[in-house]
């Protein structure tokens, strides 16, 4: 055992960004235990699953995120592998567009989207059906850069065109291919772009709020504007929600490898 | 009888050209080896046969029916890759078995035909295994049953063996050859490896940049290159400037040494070459053969062959002699006498 010098400096950096971290979501989830005055209680948290909105807002959100995840995976998992077939030098210019939502604001994005579909030849806001589309089409481009990129890590760690082409002169079609070849190699990049969208779209405001649909994200902003202890109870609701995801994550692409290692 | 065969077959990724003319028929259960340099077009080539590019103009066709414009999954060929490209999610058994499942075969049929192919090969033992489980020889020969497996017109392999090591490229290139034999099917193997196309083939191919240098068998290619280039490419080859003095017999000479060339062509003006092996020189003087002399320069031991490297006239030639006892081997800076049949040697 060769004795390792004690980096304070390391340990002190370290401190803080914990303390930076968890501080704020201690004093959160402490804060949300205190409405019932000198005790600890879990009142808040019974008044948020009480309210019926709380469950039309996760409802909504969960079957838009849903959605959401179908159509981006639809529509990402043939266009990336596309890409990395027949285009690879147009990567630089489909990365660029990929973390367009980054750069663009938000609230940008959504008046851009209300200005078009509120007026003819597509007036998508007219009805709250309408409305959804449009919205889902929104989600899918805000989780854009988070599905583009799970999909593609995907991709890079396969021989895309071999494994294609051996595919195809085994006499499968496209189909057969992206179906019983790529795709099985991609279960765990797609899972993990989707429990990515899952968060991003349960946790969304402003596309929801301007458009005028019931989703979490509005509620939690509504909440906050007018009650104290429930906005807080709602935060550590949406955090657990958020780390349920990450470490379902975790959990899948661990059992990926382990399941590859031991043959199954 | 021909079974495959390709009729000016012209390849072109924008402005380069990667095939040029190029025309070919492979008789059924022949081996046929591309050889050649990188770049001269010998995959591009193979994956046209594959249907994966299609070629610029041209015709391709097998049994009788022209498959140029046929997609690659309704071609009924079979393919090996240098990266194996085994089905990483499948096991061995179901990567052998998949060609079968999508022809929609049977189960109890897949299964038969997938315990046959895994004997083949040898790696019954295997089957339940995953590709990331096996060593790169192992998952080739796999790779070698899978694409067997569908019972292909034609198997085509591109340089299959390039990413293994040289005692398990060896081992797997006499399973390959036995396996072609037995099975009697007709074959394109993709190599820029001569020695594998040499020892492979029935017919070697030897291209350059785009073209086909020579088409001829192992022997042919070697012993009676066509080209210059052929003639360099495969195996080591002496290339004297020399001047001609009997255009009609063939005499020419080097310096002041008169050589008798076996094989030549029309002789004019031009500056022509004496091409001889190494291993047709001899040491020592013998009445009714080419004979020259000069000086050692270098003697290199390799292994069972002794390789001198002498000057003659200006000239540097190369000899390679067994490494026998009864030899004497000459020092460097020796004067040396070397002779060579008249038919070994010949002009380009
Ligand atoms: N998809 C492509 N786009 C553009 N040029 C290509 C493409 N594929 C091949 N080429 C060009 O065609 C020529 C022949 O390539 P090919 O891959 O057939 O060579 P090769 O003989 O297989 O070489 P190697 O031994 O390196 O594999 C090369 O000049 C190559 O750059
Ligand atoms: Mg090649």
């Amino acid at each position: 055992m060769n004795t390792k010098r004690v980096n304070w400096w390391a340990i002190f950096w370290g401190i803080l960004a914990i303390l930076y971290f968890f501080l704020p979501m201690y004093g959160t989830l402490d804060f949300s235990l205190r409405m019932k005055r000198g005790e600890i209680s879990l009142m808040a948290y019974e008044i948020v699953f009480s309210d019926p909105r709380f469950w039309e807002g996760f409802r909504y959100s969960t079957i838009m995120a849903l959605i959401t995840i179908a159509v981006s995976a639809l529509i990402f998992v043939p266009t990336v592998y596309w890409m990395h077939l027949k285009v690879p030098q147009a990567r630089p210019l489909v990365e660029l567009v990929t973390i367009l939502p980054f750069i663009i604001p938000p609230i940008v994005y959504v008046f851009g989207l209300i200005r078009t579909f509120s007026r003819p030849p597509l007036q998508l806001t007219r009805t709250p059906f309408t409305t959804d589309i449009l919205i889902v089409t929104g989600y899918v481009v805000i989780s854009m850069p988070y599905m583009f990129r799970a999909v593609d890590a995907g991709m890079r760690a396969i021989d895309v065109r071999s494994l294609t082409e051996a595919a195809q002169s085994l006499g499968s079609n496209w189909f057969q291919v992206l179906a019983y070849v790529i795709i099985p190699n991609l279960r765990i990049a797609i899972l993990s772009g989707a429990l990515i969208c899952f968060a991003t779209v349960m946790g969304e405001l402003i596309l929801a709020s301007f458009l005028v649909r019931p989703a979490l994200g509005p509620y939690m902003a509504l909440l906050g504007l007018t009650k104290a202890y429930e906005p807080a109870a709602l935060a550590i609701i949406s955090y657990a929600l958020t780390w349920f995801s990450l470490g379902l994550i975790q959990l899948v692409s661990r059992g990926g490898t382990a399941q590859q290692l031991t043959g199954r | 009888m021909t079974h495959l065969e390709l009729i000016h077959i012209h390849k072109s990724f924008g402005s380069t050209v990667a095939v040029e003319d190029f025309n070919l028929s492979v008789r059924q259960g022949e081996f046929v080896s591309f050889l050649g340099p990188s770049g001269c077009g010998k995959t591009t080539t193979l994956r046209m046969i594959a249907g994966f590019e299609l070629p610029s103009s041209g015709t391709i066709m097998l049994d009788g029916k022209d498959l140029t414009y046929t997609p690659p999954n309704k071609r009924n060929v079979g393919m090996v890759f240098q990266s194996y490209a085994l089905f990483p999610h499948m096991t061995v058994a179901q990567n052998v078995g998949y060609g079968l499942k999508i022809a929609g075969q049977s189960k109890s049929q897949i299964a038969a035909r997938v315990e046959e192919m895994l004997s083949l090969i040898q790696m019954e033992a295997f089957a339940n295994r995953y590709p990331h489980q096996l060593s790169g020889g192992q998952q080739q020969r796999v790779a070698l049953a899978r694409a067997l497996a569908i019972r292909p017109k034609v198997l085509l392999l591109d340089e299959p063996l390039s990413a293994l090591d040289a005692k398990i490229r060896l081992e797997l290139r006499q399973e390959i050859r036995r396996i072609q034999q037995q099975l009697g099917i007709t074959t394109v193997y993709v190599t820029h490896d001569q020695e594998e196309a040499l020892s492979l083939s029935d017919r070697i191919v030897v291209m350059n940049q785009g073209k086909i240098e020579q088409i001829g068998t192992p022997t042919e290619i070697y012993n009676e290159p066509a080209t210059e280039f052929v003639a360099q490419f495969v195996g080591y080859i002496n290339l004297l400037p020399v001047k001609v003095v009997t255009p009609s017999e063939g005499v020419v000479r080097l310096g002041n040494q008169l050589i008798r060339a076996g094989r030549f062509g029309h002789l004019n003006d031009k500056p022509v070459r004496l091409a001889v092996r190494p291993e047709e020189l001899k040491s020592g003087f013998a009445e009714g053969a080419n004979n020259l002399s000069g000086r050692v320069e270098s003697v290199t031991y390799l292994g069972s062959i002794i390789r001198i490297r002498m000057e003659v006239e200006g000239h540097l030639l190369t000899l390679d002699m067994f490494n026998e006892r009864r030899f004497t081997v000459p020092k460097a800076g020796e004067s040396l006498s070397v002779h060579f049949p008249i038919e070994a040697c010949w002009l380009l």
